[in-house]
């Protein structure tokens, strides 16, 4: 029972800020905002190019290169500003495949049940059950490795989750009443599926979408690691960590930039969902 | 000393900064024994109230002012496990919803069992013993059968019953009951209400029932508190508050209460066909397997015509087959045996999509639950014009201009076509529900329990509204209820249905008169004992103070 209090408050205003409340939340928004920043615009702004050789080899923090050079001689500092561009770039392009694709399988299967639902979350259910990184390791080995495959192969990786959490909320709201009065008015299921159902969706595709491409951006960086992600002479902090391992004990802040920069991104997003997720009432159990 | 003193209670939310008042300034108090029942519509403050002499405020919510004290005990001062024994053993709370507040993987024996150990210190054999000796007092039928139960595999009353028997576990001296049997049918409501009053008589408690349905409240309480937004209206002795109301809102409440009988309305006269004629519809839910039969007839034989201007009112317990009913006209479901035809002779067979856009548009539905039948996402302009334009393919301009005007139709006005459902009173999204009913200028109009799930004051506007649209446009409606004072100010004709099959049927005020089946009898009984409570007299209190 909603008291008169509640009832009095006009409900669409400003979650927004009801959200910059949370200390955790303006921290995840202030990171999520350097790092897009970086992302779009690293080589306006970083001091030299990424590509440019200035030294013979590994040296040290100068006034000329702040964080020195790699063991190429690059300057270190223009490489890490840019280290997260293409990592970011392919996981988002491949969420938002994985989105599209899952929300559109999710709401047939959710709705039009069936045989068409069989099949759809038998497939899932197959591709959810070979292990991510092995799945991703065969598809490298089957696509390549530049951007557009490793795009499409996020997309692959990505869409069944999705289309498991938008069956699960497409069936609640087909139970409902404005989904029996639409059916009843003889409206197309294409109809149903867009007009009615599809609007319901946007705030869990939000947090799918944010969450989704945090934990994208984690693979890409642990492929990049292994050798079948992003590849020489883009700049990615995967490949710095990996490239620092040999130098890790004379020169720590080689392995430890790269890793800070990935895991505040990683935080940053993880932060933000949080609190736009609990301000705008979308649970956590929706987003399994 | 009195038993039970609220001073000055104020709780407020804190929203966007600023403090609102949920409660304001209440203040009463209750001998030991005592009956009170807090009555108001959504949003008064009166669940707030009851919480507030558990101790508890929502989250979000605090109490900014005023003492709430139970025999010695200062609540709001209360903390830790001062408080959790106070819960549960000196005053225990009876919510709503016996769903939620039972857990669902634990038995209910087990759940009886646990609460003892906490509140009684019995384990083992003894805690299974009072939990049964509790089980058979809330007349919960073989307590030892219903002891391995799990609460979905009780029905609506029996959970209801387990979550009061857990609320004596303690033998509290105050219980609180918070709209208790608002789930459940009436006869099913008359036997827990007799089951509370008993339970009250025998531990000598201070109740306080909290309630929007003044009849419920008659019968259970000596005395009355009418809230509204926030604060006291009016506080006094039952039989005072319902026959010499002092505050106008409370003459309104008073007035609004549907009665039996009240005024019926006058038969029009009846065209020579019908608009719709269903013949001896039989129908089962689930379609027969190779393993399995399909459900028990839930349509029995059933036959009914509508008429033009005419409201055929039907009633029954849930499980009658009352919705089932409507579903099938309107293509909800398929699959009946029978003929159901429209006065064109168009068969209404198949589920809505199988049928002609004339038949589609010709029979219109309006849901129980308003919020639920409004899509969340789309504008009441968006909701009123699609049938506009999907039946009379109406220019998104002239389709503006026409919902204006039905809104108009429902004492709204055009700054509607902007608003949300969420931003909309229950009152409000059932009149947009009906509104786009009545956009597809239909003939027939299935209203299945549209009324429950608001207010009385509301429900009385949304009635008198039906009214209205009934006359204009010359419905022939089919009301399906719960509630036999509802239905006898509607329905022109009657018919009780149980399981599926026909009781009683003909003119309202004759089957209402002199029902011809003894379960029609039965539940015109209930209705009378209720309506007597609320008329008459106040609860007797034949019981001594107990302590």
């Amino acid at each position: 029972m909603a008291d008169a209090a509640l009832n009095a408050i006009p409900r669409q205003e400003n979650r927004f800020l009801k959200a910059l409340r949370s200390p955790l939340t303006v921290i995840g928004l202030v990171l999520v905002a350097i790092h897009l920043f970086l992302a779009l615009f690293a080589p306006l702004i970083a001091p030299y190019s990424i590509s440019a050789i200035f030294t013979d080899g590994l040296t040290p923090p100068a006034p000329e290169h702040w964080l020195g050079t790699d063991q190429i001689g690059r300057d270190y500092l223009s490489r890490l500003m840019s280290g997260g561009r293409v990592a970011l770039l392919v996981s988002g392009l491949g969420v938002i495949l994985a989105i599209l694709a899952g929300t559109l399988l999710g709401m047939v299967a959710g709705y039009v049940s069936g045989w068409l639902d069989d099949a759809i979350m038998r497939l899932t259910d197959a591709l959810m059950s070979i292990p991510e990184l092995l799945l991703i390791a065969i598809l490298v080995l089957t696509f390549g490795k530049d951007l557009w495959a490793l795009t499409i192969i996020v997309a692959i990786v990505y869409t069944p989750g999705v289309i498991r959490v938008v069956r699960a909320k497409t069936l609640t709201i087909a139970a409902l009443d404005y989904v029996r009065a639409a059916e009843l008015r003889g409206e197309a299921s294409w109809f149903i599926l867009g007009r009615e159902i599809a609007p319901n969706l946007a705030g869990l595709l939000a947090v799918e979408l944010a969450i989704r491409i945090s934990s994208a951006v984690l693979k890409i960086s642990a492929l990049s690691f292994l050798g079948l992600g992003i590849s020489q002479p883009t700049p990615d902090w995967g490949l710095m960590v990996q490239e620092a391992m040999s130098v890790v004990f004379t020169d720590p802040w080689f392995l430890v930039l790269p890793a800070i920069a990935l895991s505040s991104l990683i935080i940053g997003i993880n932060f933000t969902v949080d609190g736009l997720a609990r301000a705008y009432g979308i649970s956590s159990l929706e987003t399994g | 000393m009195a038993h039970v003193s609220v001073q000055n209670l104020s709780v407020v939310f804190k929203s966007n900064g600023r403090d609102v008042a949920a409660v304001e300034d209440v203040s009463f108090t209750l001998q030991r024994g005592d009956t009170l029942g807090i009555v108001g519509e959504s949003g008064s403050g009166k669940s707030t109230v009851a919480r507030a002499l558990m101790g508890f405020a929502r989250p979000g919510a605090r109490f900014a002012k005023g003492a709430v004290q139970v025999g010695e005990a200062d609540v709001l001062g209360l903390q830790g496990d001062a408080l959790r024994s106070f819960r549960g053993g000196r005053a225990a709370m009876v919510p709503q919803n016996p769903l939620s507040s039972l857990t669902p993987h634990m038995t209910v024996g087990a759940q009886l069992v646990e609460l003892i150990g906490l509140h009684a210190g019995k384990t083992g054999k003894a805690a299974k013993e009072r939990a049964l000796s509790l089980m058979a007092e809330t007349n919960l039928p073989e307590p030892k059968t219903l002891f391995d139960r799990y609460p979905h595999e009780i029905s609506g009353g029996q959970r209801q019953r387990v979550v009061i028997a857990s609320a004596l576990v303690a033998r509290p001296e105050l219980i609180v009951l918070d709209e208790p049997t608002t789930a459940l049918d009436k006869s099913v409501e008359a036997r827990v209400l007799d089951l509370v009053r008993g339970v009250q008589a025998d531990l000598g408690a201070t109740l306080i029932y909290v309630s929007h349905d003044l009849n419920v409240i008659a019968k259970m309480c000596a005395r009355v508190m009418v809230m509204r937004a926030a604060r006291v209206v009016e506080e006094g002795a039952t039989r005072q508050i319902f026959q010499a109301p002092k505050a106008a809102y409370t003459r309104d409440l008073v007035q609004a209460i549907p009665h039996l009988n009240a005024h019926q309305p006058a038969t029009p006269e009846i065209g020579s066909v019908p608009v719709l004629t269903a013949e001896s519809i039989d129908f089962r839910y689930g379609k027969p397997g190779l393993f399995r039969k399909s459900g028990p007839l839930a349509l029995n034989r059933l036959s009914l015509k509508l008429y033009a201007g005419q409201t055929l009112g039907v009633v029954g317990e849930s499980g009658s087959g009352k919705s089932t009913l409507a579903s099938l006209i309107a293509g909800a479901l398929s699959g009946y045996k029978g003929q159901i035809t429209l006065d064109d002779g168009t068969p209404l067979a198949g589920v809505a999509k199988t049928r002609s856009k004339t038949a589609r548009r010709r029979v219109q539905m309006v849901f129980q639950d308003p919020l639920s039948s409004l899509n969340p996402a789309h504008s009441v302009e968006e909701i009123i014009t699609r049938p506009l334009r999907l039946y009379f393919g109406k220019t998104p301009s002239a389709a503006r201009e026409a919902a204006v005007e039905l809104l108009g139709e429902m004492d709204l006005g055009p700054e509607f076509l902007h608003r949300k459902p969420r931003q909309l009173s229950g009152g409000q999204q059932q009149r947009i529900a009906l509104a786009r009913a009545l956009a597809a200028e239909p003939d027939v109009l299935l209203c299945d329990e549209i009324t429950s799930a608001l207010d009385v004051t509301i429900q009385a506007q949304v009635l008198r509204l039906l009214h209205r649209l009934q006359d204009t446009h010359g419905l022939a409606c089919l009301f399906i209820t719960h509630d036999l004072a509802v239905v006898s100010q509607v329905a022109h004709r009657l018919m009780v249905l149980e399981k599926g099959e026909i009781r009683d049927f003909g003119d309202t005020a004759a089957v209402l008169a002199a029902p011809k089946s003894p379960y029609t009898q039965g539940l015109l009984a209930a209705y009378r004992s209720q309506e007597r409570g609320a008329a008459t007299e106040a609860p007797q209190h034949d019981l001594e103070p107990v302590g």
